[in-house]
């Protein structure tokens, strides 16, 4: 047990700190990216929404270990020099425009639920289009938003693992490694691993449930 | 010849909505009516008659296709109006008030004089007391609207409404949501309103109130003005057919 320890555990911590740092820059960039895609949706104009909802629906409607294949695989046959990637930037590439659909649905849905009376009321008083957003619509569409940013994070986070086909040393990768060397030890690494994943995903859920609940005050009939 | 005569011009107006499946609804069909300064106009009319969408374009949260609005002699039509700048002069009253809910009573009169009028906060705040003060629910002001009556959040809207020194002020039914006991209330003040000389235009189903308060009254069918005078008139004697059968079936 002891053994197991010292010879694995570093490696699977490892593992597990690349895991956190891939899915949080996707985290972060595909909120980005999502967020201004979800809001052309539901606020630009023909060209945004129809061009937007292509981006959505062509990478929602394709696996994302066929993207992260494309990515990393596929681009660098162009001989383009800004598609010859590293494994650890393609993963962060392709999996930020996954959380980007994912998040850009969730936004846009957000703020179409906005009852039209909330839209409008902005509007005669003289709110501009912008005013209108930030006031009134965003406000209120962030509360709604919250849940199902939790879920999208957590999927994102799980999605990882499908990383280790391009090399990444991810945490499952570093299991994966580790069993080989260590073969009698394949129940505890992978129950230790499901751990991991585990301590990582749940705290994201909480976090976004305590977010949720401190625009609670918001007072909603939603 | 009436150009420039009158407070608020509307004249030849018409706007159609294309509907999904092909057709075409004309929702106001070549209106033209003057509203003078300090003048309440009462408009009545049948379910689907455009009394909304005549209202809604006073204020442009509608747009027309033909003819033309002059509000205090800016003309709506015109491409370089400043539409936010004209709503926010033209203050709106909704059928289902339309507060915003993120916000309480006080906010809900504060925000959009430190927003649009970039007033200070002090003194927004200071306004917006005041006018709570004034329809009536001063101590309702840090309640959401969630937790107001109907009644009540039609009083926040029209405090509102009044924070942003409305040239003129349009209420669409603003009476039809409302329960039976708080009706009375939101009438009486308008009525007020009415009595210090404010513009008004009022659709309502209230025939009470137009008969009191009105100092015109229009009836619209199917787009059109079909008849037009002073309250006595509309009550003693309608010479329109349809109005006869309408003010029948209402009264
Ligand atoms: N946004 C819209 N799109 C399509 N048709 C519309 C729209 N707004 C109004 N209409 C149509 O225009 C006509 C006039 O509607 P409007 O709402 O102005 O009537 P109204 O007199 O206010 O009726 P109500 O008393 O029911 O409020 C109706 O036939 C309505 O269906
Ligand atoms: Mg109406």
């Amino acid at each position: 047990m002891l053994a197991m320890y010292q010879n694995v555990f570093p490696f699977l911590l490892q593992g597990l700190w690349q895991t956190f740092v891939i899915s949080m820059l996707a985290i972060f960039f595909g909120s980005l990216v999502g967020a201004f895609v979800g809001l052309g949706r539901a606020r630009g104009n023909r060209w945004t929404v129809r061009g937007f909802g292509a981006y959505v629906h062509m990478l929602r409607g394709t696996p994302f270990l066929v993207q992260i294949y494309i990515v990393y695989f596929v681009l660098p046959t162009t001989n383009l020099a800004v598609f010859q990637l590293t494994s650890f930037q393609a993963a962060v590439i392709a999996l930020s425009l996954y959380t980007s659909t994912y998040v850009a649905e969730i936004v846009s849905a957000a703020i179409e639920a906005v009852p039209r009376g909330q839209n409008e009321a902005a509007q005669a008083h003289g709110f501009n289009g912008f005013q209108t957003l930030w006031y009134v619509v965003l406000p209120q569409s962030f509360k709604m938003m919250m849940p199902p940013m939790g879920g999208v994070y957590v999927l994102v986070i799980k999605n990882t693992a499908v990383l280790s086909v391009i090399g990444v040393t991810e945490l499952v990768r570093e299991a994966n490694v580790s069993i080989q060397r260590f073969p009698s030890f394949i129940l505890s690494v992978f129950l230790l691993v499901a751990l991991m994943y585990f301590c990582y995903c749940y705290p994201v859920l909480r976090l976004t449930r305590w977010a949720e609940k401190k625009w609670g005050g918001l007072h909603l009939n939603v | 010849m009436q150009n420039g005569q009158h407070f608020i011009e509307i004249e030849n107006v018409s706007k159609s909505f294309r509907l999904p499946g092909g057709g075409v609804v004309n929702a106001v069909k070549d209106v033209t009516n003057y509203i003078s300064r300090g003048e309440v106009l009462v408009i009545i009319g049948p379910s689907g008659s455009g009394k909304s969408t005549l209202l809604r374009t006073i204020n442009g949260l509608e747009s027309y296709d033909e003819g033309q609005i002059v509000i205090d002699g800016v003309d709506l039509g015109h491409a370089h109006t400043d539409m936010n700048l004209l709503r926010a002069q033209v203050g709106m009253v909704f059928q289902h008030f339309n507060l915003f809910l993120h916000k309480t009573a006080l906010m809900n009169v504060v925000m959009p004089q430190t927003v649009v009028l970039k007033r200070s906060r002090s003194e927004a705040e200071r306004t917006a007391r005041e006018l709570l003060e004034r329809v009536g629910i001063a101590d309702r002001a840090d309640n959401y609207p969630s937790q107001l009556s109907g009644g009540q959040q039609q009083r926040v809207a029209i405090a509102r409404a009044l924070a942003m020194n409305p040239k003129v002020m349009l209420f669409d039914e603003a009476t039809s949501a409302l329960d039976p006991e708080t009706v009375g209330g939101v009438l009486e003040l308008m009525a007020e309103l009415a009595s210090e000389g404010m513009t008004m235009v009022v659709v309502t189903h209230e025939m009470g109130f137009a008969r009191r308060v009105a100092h015109r009254m229009i009836f619209m069918d199917a787009g059109e003005i079909v008849e037009e005078g002073a309250p006595e008139h509309f009550f003693t004697n309608p010479r329109n057919e349809r109005t006869q059968r309408f003010l029948r079936e209402i009264l």
